[in-house]
This record gives C-alpha cells, structure tokens and sequence, in this order.
C-alpha cells in the first residue's frame, strides 16, 4: 500500500500558493487543491483523501475552523495546519479540537512539507491498519465465542444423553451384562465431560472481568462439597468457616477454585483406605479470606509440587487431566489470589489459599 | 413403588430431541411418581396442549420439565406465552427446566424466572427427580 498513490488536498484561499504546491508536488502525489472549506468539502465527499493541508487564514471558514467541522463526517485523512503567523491561540485550538497532526510554518520549505506529507499518511495508513485488525479481531472473537457456546450446547448435548442411557442401563440393572462395556463407555463419557466443562471453565476465566458480589462462604462450600462428592459417599468432609464479617468477591472464580481443589481431595484419596477425610477451614476477615483445604489422600511427590500448577502437567501414576490446578491458578491470578502447597507422599496434601476481601465497591 | 390412584398425576417434557424425551421419559416411568407423562417436541405443541386443555383439568400437567436449546420457539419463548395461560392452572403446576446446558447466561436466566421453580441439568437422575418432587409436589402426601 505504501507505494500506492498518495492523495492530498490542499486549501488555501490564495491562488498562487495552490499553483506552487502543485506545481512542486505533483509528481510525488495525486494532488486536489481548493479555493476554499466549501469547496474543499466537495472534493472531500467525493474522493478518499488521505492527507489534507489547509491554510489557517481564510475568509469565511479558517483552517482551525474547517477542520473541526469535518472531525465526525471525514475522521480518517490526517490534517496539517499550514500558517504564515505564529498565533498561539489557533495553535492550541488546533491540537485541542482539530485532531491536527503537524503545524508547518509558511512560507514551506519544499523537503519539511514533502516529509511531513510522508509521515502523514503513514499515520493515516497506520489507524486504517489499525481499525481493519480491530475489526478482525472483533471478528475472531465473536467466532470464538460461538464456539464455546457451541461446546457448552451443540457438543455437550448428545454427551449428555450418552450419560443419560448409561445412567438408565443401571437403573435397568443391565450395567453388567456386557461385561466391562459399560463400565468403559461410562469412563471415556465421564472423561470428556471432564474436559468440556475444564475447557469452558478455562475459557471463562480468561474472558470474563472480574466481577464483586457477596459471598457466603458458610452456604458455598457445603454446596460445592455436596456436588463433588456426588460420586463418591466414602470420604469425610469437616467443615470450619468463621465468616463475622460480609465478603466481597468473585463468585464465579472462587466457585471454580474451591470446585476444583475440592473434586482432587476427593480424587486422589488413597485406593480402599477407610478413613478417607478433608478438612476445609476458612477464616474470613475484612482483608481477605485465608482457606485451607487438607486432605489425607496419597500426597504430593516433592520433586513434582512445582509443577503441579502448569498446564497438562500429570503425574504417572495418577491419570488427571492436567487442567484443575492450572486453571485454579489461572483464577487466582485474576483475582489477586495466592496459594501454596504442602505435601508428604503417602500421608496427603494442604492447599492454602488467601483471596483478598474485595468490601463493597 | 406406592399407590398414588387416589392422586393421580401428569407430567409433561418438552423437549425437541427425541433421545431425551425417550430417558426422561424412561426414568419417569421407573419412579412410579406419575401416573402419565404428556410429550411435546417444541413449545409451540406444548403451549397448544395447554391452551386446549384448560378447561380439562384432568388433563392438565402437574409438573413440567422444560428443555431451553429448541429451535424456534425455544425454552424462554415458552415461558413467555405459558406466563399467560390460565392463573388457576400456572399456580398450581410447578415448571422446572431441565437443559444440558452449562451457559452462564441460560442458567442465570433460568434462575431468574418466576415461573421456574428449579434447574435440572441433564441427565436426570433418579434421585434428584424424586427430590424435586416431594419437595413441590408430593409435600402434602
């Protein structure tokens, strides 16, 4: 585009200037010149000017004036002021409500103008650039947004309804009678269930500002605990929230971070032991919420604990899908979160967590 | 499974995917908690049933599982036109959406409606329909 042919219009209410710009530029430019903002309009409705240059001093309508009164209806061609005086006020006036680009003094020096017209449309050429990515981008992003809509219902949907007849199978008592087969189905259907809702939660955490509500710690974690522990009746929850004061937060996020630290207590106690337990305390202050969640589960390998927050980082033994901890991470980040993690392999697991109280805005 | 022949009861699913009105439908029957189940593929079929039936309160659901994702007249619409059927009739049905969806904009919708009483997210379960119903519908029983 930048070899392509530059347009500019030139106003000025004094004949002979018109001549000699033209008559000094006109092999470098496609040239428009006018005698007047009137007729400068014309030509401006009619072609796609890229750099206008008007003279301050004009009968009727200054150069000031003129280009105020083209800043919604011809917004994009970049303007230089072309005066033969210094005047202050116009100056400002230009740079405060004229969206003019450059002042150059007259009478011009054929090499100032001739850079400055240069340098002018590069800054036209650069906010069209700039306005078709950001239109792109509006478009990537809508795109983007219907897919994961799309995943949420389109994708989901028969998933569900796999689960569904699974679910029937057993109430039908048929779940053994092909042998493993179910048991398998209902495996691989939980699994990518598993990371529907992950790729979702991830997403929503990356999109979604940071929202303020009031937040009930005492009704919240029963209910999380409840939901994860659907599948799984063996493990023992005590429960501890000392909540005096109101909390401020993210609902959504402090949902999933809670969610998810809750789901791996439970996932990875240790295979048939009988006293399977969590403890969550919570202490609420006006500064920030301190939680714990401590499980006495099959523990942490030391050498793995800095890891544990990456993306797709799984241990061997234990088939996670690498996503729970990162995107708790990737939560805490965006609510000015903190955690840490203690672990003994083979005797369990503390995650401690500290929210900020986000009080009433 | 108990007798309810003195209480007899209806349930009506709406649902255009006919795989789930077939579980759902299914898992009713395996409750025992209704005595007849009333199928609609879209809302326009429910909103007509209702209407026709208004005066036929034998023949009116005393609870309603609403899918959201339908083409046309989806779950939202529905509620739209069911909000002004008969009061006698909307007072004492109780209307709970049952959708696969995981939408933060659907659920927050749904929770916001009068007329919902609850949120099921499929699939349905056993346990959580009979939760549902002695908690709205069985309560006096």
């Amino acid at each position: 585009m930048s070899s392509s042919t530059i347009r500019v219009l030139y106003i000025d209410d004094e004949e002979n200037n018109l001549h000699a710009f033209k008559a000094g530029f006109r092999r470098q430019y496609e040239i428009y010149t006018a005698i007047s903002a009137a007729e400068g309009l014309k030509i401006l409705d009619n072609v796609p000017i890229h750099v206008i240059i008007a003279d301050q001093k004009m009968p009727q309508m200054t150069g000031v004036e003129f280009f105020k009164s083209i800043i919604t209806s011809h917004p994009d061609p970049t303007r230089i002021l072309l005066t033969g005086y210094t005047d202050i006020e116009a100056l400002a006036d230009a740079i405060n409500h004229g969206d003019i680009y450059r002042y150059i003094q007259k009478p011009w020096n054929d090499l100032e103008l001739h850079n400055s017209i240069k340098n002018a449309f590069d800054a036209y050429m650069s906010k069209i650039n700039l306005r078709n990515k950001i239109s792109e981008l509006e478009k990537t992003n809508d795109e983007l947004n219907r897919f994961i809509y799309s995943i949420s219902h389109e994708l989901r949907a028969p998933l569900v309804s796999v689960i569904g007849i699974i679910n029937l199978v057993k109430m039908e008592g048929l779940f053994n009678s092909s042998g493993e087969y179910w048991k398998l189905i209902e495996t691989c259907s939980n699994k990518l269930e598993y990371y529907i809702q992950k790729t979702l939660q991830y997403y929503k955490n990356n999109k979604s500002a940071a929202e303020n509500s009031e937040i009930d710690f005492k009704t919240l974690v029963p209910e999380l605990v409840e939901l994860h522990s659907f599948s799984d009746k063996e493990t023992h929850f005590s429960i501890d929230i000392k909540q005096d004061v109101k909390y401020y937060g993210d609902a959504f996020r402090i949902e999933v971070i809670l969610g998810n630290l809750i789901s791996n207590a439970i996932k990875y106690q240790k295979v048939g032991a009988v006293d399977k337990s969590v403890s969550i305390a919570i202490d609420v202050t006006q500064e920030a919420a301190d939680i714990a969640i401590t499980d006495n589960g099959v523990g942490i390998l030391n050498e793995h604990l800095e890891k544990i927050f990456s993306q797709f980082f799984k241990s061997k033994y234990h088939h996670g899908s690498g996503l729970g901890l990162f995107i708790v991470k990737e939560a805490l980040n965006k609510i000015n979160g903190r955690i840490s993690v203690m672990s003994d392999m083979g005797s369990g697991t503390t995650f401690k967590i500290t929210i900020p109280n986000g009080k009433q805005s | 499974m108990e007798n309810r022949a003195s209480s007899q009861k209806r349930v009506m699913l709406i649902d255009d995917n006919d795989i789930d009105l077939k579980i759902n439908s299914k898992i009713i029957t395996l409750s025992g908690l209704f005595q007849h189940i009333t199928m609609c593929r879209s809302g326009e079929e429910a909103i007509k049933y209702l209407q026709r039936n208004l005066n036929e309160p034998g023949l009116l659901p005393d609870f309603i599982l609403l899918d959201i994702q339908m083409p046309e007249m989806d779950g939202f619409e529905f509620l739209e036109h069911y909000k002004l059927l008969d009061e006698r009739f909307i007072n004492k049905c109780i209307l709970a959406i049952l959708s696969s969806t995981l939408d933060y904009g659907d659920i927050k919708r749904a929770e916001a409606n009068p007329y919902v009483s609850r949120l099921i997210k499929k699939p349905l379960y056993l346990n959580e329909l009979k939760e549902i119903c002695s908690h709205y519908l069985f309560k006096n029983d």
